[in-house]
């Protein structure tokens, strides 16, 4: 009878303790949720040029506890590149870290290259502020001539999405209406992890339209034309010029 | 002030203050990527580094991406690695301060006198362009290095190491290959005038000059050589050793702007149909200008690869500045035997100057506040083209050869 009655004790504190966790589990998950839609995300792009800057400014929610991690994953167009070596450098002396999903070309044309994707971790180690700013150098890739005049082409660059992760919500539920993505857990990018994707309504401002100029197609006809008439008059000048002058 | 050149051009005070200033410079440049935003070394640098860094890890160099270089180089470079960064800076400023010994060397053998070829050794030695790309961690020294001691060898009829040298440099950069031509009808055998100019003859004749014993040692040593490291690096990193050193930049369209005049019309027609005809038509200039100044100055060898040089740069799809410096290293030897005035030298060369800085104005607008410029980048493009032909004509009519044989008068 004892026994009974212990072994009843016994499974009543596991499940106890299991609908505990759960709930606990369940606070975390709602906490993030809360974080997440409490979250705001703004971008800026500075400088002119080819070489531009993207000023990426998060502010969390200020209750959020330091066991959360924050990714910002870019998606670039690919009318513009970053530089992988540049990237490196500047990694050693700021706080956050950068993984690129694909090989960069840096030379080739914007119409020869694809899109490719960012994964910014703001602060890699250490507690996380509530508010963050990583800004990424980006460069701007040479663009078919324009055959219809128009001297400047405009390339469109998306805020980075927001997603938060803190150990303390897993398995992810509940997290309705957000997205779960899956994504790197660090930027050492050795496992996978389940990642809170935020809303798109709740980006402070729409996509960002960057200028790049254009060479004008329609004057093809000229500039071949006058290339090549002012180098052969050169090569016939100097030509002329050398034998007059030889040596013999 | 006379004093002062004096006592500047004394062997030992001009060697060793042209390496204490660039040594100086080094070691600023370390300081300045430390402490600002803006840094001293030079890309390309950093490039080497890298590649040098696969080398030690056992890879190919050409991990890293923009590594288009003999793969000598990032071995020559791995104690950046194992020792210290700046050891690739210290290797390339040696070979800086080598060169200047080696056009002194030249001018020496040309029948200048010491102090005389000390001065124009200033040129190179003092001159802050040179200064400026070799601390910054460019190699373009190492290979002014292997061109001057191919022509000091030729000039001192050192005809097996002249081959060796100008085997090394060809396969380190692809344009001293130009200098085979005049190279080849430097060593021809020169026969007396014949009475008999049929055309027949006379081709066997001036196809029968080549083959004698020197140009036939001289063309298989060098190519020789060229085939052995070819071959070493192609055996240790296949095809991408090969597209990377060479047939990248023999086909090279670079479509973003820089120095050629070719370039905007590149950059539109990139994708038509009127290319390949296009990049041949860009061609024709360069070889036919090659060919005239191969056989017009081929008797004096230091004269004709500066203008091969110039001529290559100048006509060039793509041209940028490090580019220049693979003529400027020659000019020295040319300078001495300029019947030009030092008014008229000053005006040529601020001439030069200015023609560049016609171009860097628009391009700095495009690229850095994002105008579009492409029209001027293109007219000046053709200017500095218009610049370079004159000085190089003012430069051909100007120069006297110290040789024996004649000049022929002006028709």
């Amino acid at each position: 009878m004892y026994f009974v009655l212990v072994s009843v004790l016994a499974c009543l504190a596991s499940c106890h303790c299991f609908i505990e966790r759960d709930e606990k589990n369940e606070n975390h998950c709602g906490l993030l949720q809360h974080w997440i839609e409490s979250s705001l995300v703004s971008m800026e792009i500075i400088k002119r040029g080819f070489h531009r800057e993207v000023e990426t400014t998060v502010e969390l929610s200020p209750d959020v506890h330091s066991g959360v991690r924050v990714l910002l994953l870019h998606r670039w167009p690919r009318g513009v590149y970053v530089d992988p070596y540049q990237l490196a450098s500047l990694s050693d002396l700021s706080d956050w870290k950068i993984i690129l999903d694909s090989t960069i070309d840096l030379e080739g044309p914007a119409h020869k290259t694809t899109g490719f994707v960012t994964f910014v971790y703001p602060t890699p180690d250490g507690p996380t502020p509530t508010l963050l700013k990583v800004t990424i150098p980006i460069h701007g890739r040479y663009h078919e001539p324009s055959f219809v005049a128009e001297t400047f082409t405009s390339v469109e660059i998306e805020p980075p999405e927001l997603l938060l992760w803190t150990e303390k919500c897993m398995p992810l539920n509940n997290v309705e209406p957000h997205d779960v993505m899956e994504a790197p857990c660090t930027h050492h990018n050795s496992s996978s992890c389940q990642w809170v994707k935020q809303q798109h309504q709740q980006k402070e401002r729409g996509p960002v339209n960057v200028q790049f100029p254009v060479g004008d197609g329609s004057l093809c006809g000229p500039v071949c034309g006058g290339t090549l008439l002012v180098t052969m008059l050169c090569c016939v000048a100097l030509s002329k010029h050398m034998w007059e002058h030889r040596i013999i | 002030m006379e004093r002062l050149i004096t006592k500047l051009t004394e062997k030992h005070v001009l060697f060793t203050a042209s390496f204490v200033i660039r040594l100086a410079l080094v070691a600023y440049g370390d300081y300045q990527d430390k402490t600002m935003v803006v840094k001293y070394t030079d890309i390309d640098y950093h490039v080497f580094t890298d590649a040098a860094r696969f080398i030690t890890e056992g890879q190919s160099p050409y991990n890293r991406s923009t590594y288009r270089y003999t793969p000598l180089l990032a071995w020559l470079l791995t104690p950046n690695i194992y020792l210290n960064m700046v050891f690739g800076k210290i290797l390339f400023i040696v070979c800086d301060v080598l060169s200047g010994l080696l056009i002194y060397k030249i001018l020496l053998l040309k029948g200048l006198g010491t102090e005389a070829a000390l001065r124009v050794c200033a040129l190179w030695l003092l001159n802050p362009l040179p200064i400026g790309v070799s601390s910054r961690g460019n190699a373009e020294s190492i290979l002014a290095a292997l061109v001057l001691g191919t022509l000091l060898c030729m000039e001192a009829r050192h005809l097996m190491w002249g081959a060796i040298l100008y085997g090394l440099s060809v396969h380190m950069k692809i344009y001293p290959v130009t200098y085979a031509l005049p190279i080849a009808l430097s060593l021809r055998t020169t026969e007396t005038r014949s009475e008999d100019n049929k055309g027949m003859k006379s081709l066997m004749r001036f196809i029968r000059s080549f083959l004698n014993r020197e140009l036939f040692l001289f063309a298989s040593v060098a190519a020789g050589v060229f085939c052995m490291l070819t071959a070493l690096f192609y055996y240790m990193y296949g095809w991408e050793f090969f597209h990377e050193t060479y047939l990248y930049h023999l086909t090279r369209r670079d479509i973003r702007h820089n120095f050629s005049p070719y370039f905007y019309m590149l950059y539109l027609t990139a994708d038509s149909g009127w290319s390949q005809w296009l990049g041949l038509a860009a061609f024709l200039p360069q070889l036919i200008l090659l060919l005239v100044a191969s056989w017009a100055f081929h008797s004096d060898l230091s004269f004709c690869c500066f203008l091969h040089t110039s001529i290559f740069v100048s006509f060039n799809k793509v041209c940028t500045s490090q580019y220049f410096l693979w003529y400027l290293c020659l000019l020295p030897l040319v300078i001495p035997h300029l019947s030009l005035s030092l008014k008229q030298g000053v005006g040529l060369l601020i001439l030069w100057f200015a023609g560049q800085g016609l171009w860097l104005g628009p391009a700095y607008f495009l690229e850095f506040e994002g105008y579009n410029t492409f029209l001027w980048i293109w007219l000046a493009g053709l200017l500095f083209l218009i610049i370079n032909s004159f000085i190089l004509i003012q430069i051909v009519s100007h120069y006297k050869p110290t040789q024996t044989p004649q000049r022929l008068k002006v028709e």
